[in-house]
């Protein structure tokens, strides 16, 4: 199968930055995450994809054409920036039809398929956050993308409207099938949207792979520091009922609290939301708790970090108290719980 | 853009308004002092003045000429420095502010050596076509571009520098070439800067004095004729005629800013 992507040792040199030598392949409907932080060269790196840099060396290919020389005209890519940057001169109609003012048909198909016909004469500066989103896919969409490209779209907004507009991305790309790379700094967005992720830093890739992957098994300190120390891992629906979804990991069960109930998700746990005694608890509240073993005990400032083996991994935070009272120390045999509310829960395709 | 923050004292604000005020009168006392001192029989003798009226008229045609010869030339310099990076831009930078600060009757012997008779210009397209720049049209617009240009220059920069680059970029993924972007999206934005460059040119360009009579005494541009009757005939017939053509030139200037600024801003609003 051609990769909808493809990039091969690409490097630039701009000023003091540059890319160093980037490999990686997108393929056909797959949203690849580019995870860093600001100044890690994200917007760049889309900005070489899309043409308005052309690398010093190496290959890009888009749908197995070979695009290296071509001007982002030639190159059919959906820019999105962060905000959507929509042309505030036109009306959402004709922003749609920028890319193919010959086919009024097209931009009135679009713009009912993306529920925006009722704002076809709206200019730009009065719509909501959601509906600049679904214009800029909308525009895109007119000139046939072969690839999606999102510069960090969402970072302006507050955290209520980002994770609406979110999951309403996700859901609209995936409707769409077309394959996208999207970049940001923020690992919440990676996760819920990746399929397959890597990490940048300086201009160069630490780490390429699914999520679980880099989340859990994190190349070096720099991936493991960035993307944080939360519990990711992939589990398999058993069963959902008035919001209990009971979820298989590995040869272990785990209850979570959540209306999601793909048969596929990732389980997200956070360190400071793992509890350990010595003791199972009769409280009926807690309905996960796993006979667990130290595997490693680090001291965090005024936190100890303990990594656990339940039969799954598992990291949890402890103060310094409960650290001296439980006795922590590799192999010590202790009870974990984490509370079904506090499972954070991630849609897989 | 208001922001509540500390409101600065009453007695400052006071201050400020009796200064400002004194800068306001100084302004506006002439004008209407002169004004004031016509007779409406004195307007209607000078208006029926063929001379007069020609030269009017001449006056707002050669100003309209040079905003439009300013916008096709002085626009892609405005776009250049807005936009790229090139050597030697405080240069150009420099090189477009320069005839701001000469003086215009400098300006009018300058261009005498380039477009007079003799001068290269002057003397090559005369060869070729027949064309002088003395004594017509095209003397009068050369000497109010030379004066006037750096006004739609840089108006039209800011223009330009306003203009978000992402805009640009993701017109070029949708598919339009870097003429189309510029056509379809820059310039459609940049357009109110522009506007403003051309309404200060226009303005500009049809106060000049200094420049056009020395380039080009014949024909006459209404403030050589307001001089030419000051000189004749004294204070009475100049002034009247001066007030007809204040007239026409600040209602053409206000139409414009009306044009660039849209209903709230003409004629009072920033530029």
């Amino acid at each position: 199968m051609t990769a909808a992507l493809a990039l091969d040792r690409v490097s630039l040199s701009l000023g003091a930055f540059a890319l160093r030598d980037i490999s990686f392949a997108v393929a056909p409907g797959e949203i690849f995450v580019v995870l860093g932080p600001s100044g890690a060269g994200k917007s760049v790196l889309l900005e070489t994809i899309a043409g308005f840099y052309q690398p010093d060396a190496g290959t890009i290919h888009i749908g197995g054409r070979d695009v290296t020389a071509a001007p982002p005209e030639a190159r059919r890519v959906g820019f999105m920036f962060q905000d959507y940057a929509l042309f505030p001169h036109l009306t959402v109609a004709q922003n749609v039809q920028f890319a193919r003012r010959d086919d009024p048909a097209r931009t009135r198909d679009l713009l009912a398929r993306l529920a925006l016909a009722h704002l076809a004469d709206r200019k730009p500066a009065n719509l909501s956050g959601g509906e600049k989103q679904r214009v800029a896919l909308a525009r895109a969409l007119a000139m046939d993308p072969a690839l999606f490209l999102f510069d960090e779209p969402l970072s302006a907004l507050d955290a209520r409207a980002r994770d609406a507009l979110r999951d309403e991305l996700k859901t609209l790309l995936r409707q769409l099938g077309l394959p996208a790379i999207y970049v940001t700094h923020d690992q919440t967005e990676a996760l819920v949207l990746a399929d397959k992720m890597a990490i940048l830093r300086d201009g160069a890739l630490l780490q390429i792979g699914a999520p679980s992957e880099i989340f859990n098994a994190p190349a070096d300190e720099f991936v493991a520091n960035f993307v944080g120390v939360e519990t990711v891992l992939e589990g398999e629906t058993l069963a959902a009922s008035d919001g209990d979804v009971r979820i298989a990991l590995g040869s272990r069960e785990i209850h979570a609290v959540s209306d999601h109930a793909a048969r596929r998700v990732l389980v997200c746990i956070r360190p400071e939301d793992v509890a350990l005694a010595h003791a199972a608890r009769g409280d009926s509240s807690v309905r996960n708790q796993f006979d667990a073993r130290v595997v490693a005990v680090a001291a965090l400032g005024p936190l100890f970090k303990i990594t656990l083996d339940c039969g799954f991994p598992l990291i949890a935070y402890v103060t310094k108290q409960s650290y001296l009272e439980l006795n922590l120390a590799p192999g010590v045999r202790v009870i974990a719980s984490v509370k079904a509310t506090a499972i954070h829960l991630i849609d897989r395709k | 853009m208001t922001a509540k923050t500390l409101a600065p004292s009453r007695s400052l604000l006071l201050a400020f308004w009796l200064i400002g005020g004194v800068l306001l009168a100084f302004i506006l006392l002439p004008l209407l002092q002169m004004i004031a001192n016509q007779s409406p029989a004195r307007l209607a003798h000078v208006a029926a003045m063929d001379e007069v009226r020609a030269a009017i008229i001449l006056s707002v045609q050669a100003a309209f000429l040079t905003a439009a010869l300013a916008g096709i030339l002085g626009v892609p310099l405005a776009y250049l420095l807005a936009r790229a990076a090139f050597p030697g831009k405080g240069i150009v930078e420099a090189i477009v502010d320069l005839p701001l600060a000469i003086p215009h009757t400098v300006v009018g012997i300058a261009l005498l050596f380039v477009f007079g008779r003799t001068g290269w210009i002057g003397a090559s397209v005369n060869a070729l076509t027949g064309y002088q720049f003395w004594g017509t049209l095209g003397g009068i617009i050369v000497a109010m571009l030379f004066v006037s240009v750096t006004y739609t220059v840089n108006a039209a920069r800011v223009g330009f520098e306003s203009v978000d680059p992402r805009l640009e970029k993701v017109a070029r993924t949708l598919g339009a070439g870097p003429w189309s972007v510029f056509t379809r999206v820059t310039l459609p934005l940049a357009w109110r800067g522009v506007l403003t460059g051309l309404t200060l040119t226009f303005a500009r360009a049809i106060s000049e004095f200094g420049a056009v009579i020395v380039l080009t005494y014949y024909p006459m541009t209404a403030p050589v004729k307001i001089y030419d009757l000051f000189l004749q005939f004294g204070l009475d017939d100049s002034s009247a005629m001066a007030v007809l053509f204040l007239a026409v030139a600040l209602t053409l200037f206000i139409l414009l800013r009306y044009l660039a600024y849209g209903r709230r801003a003409a004629p009072g609003g920033r530029a």
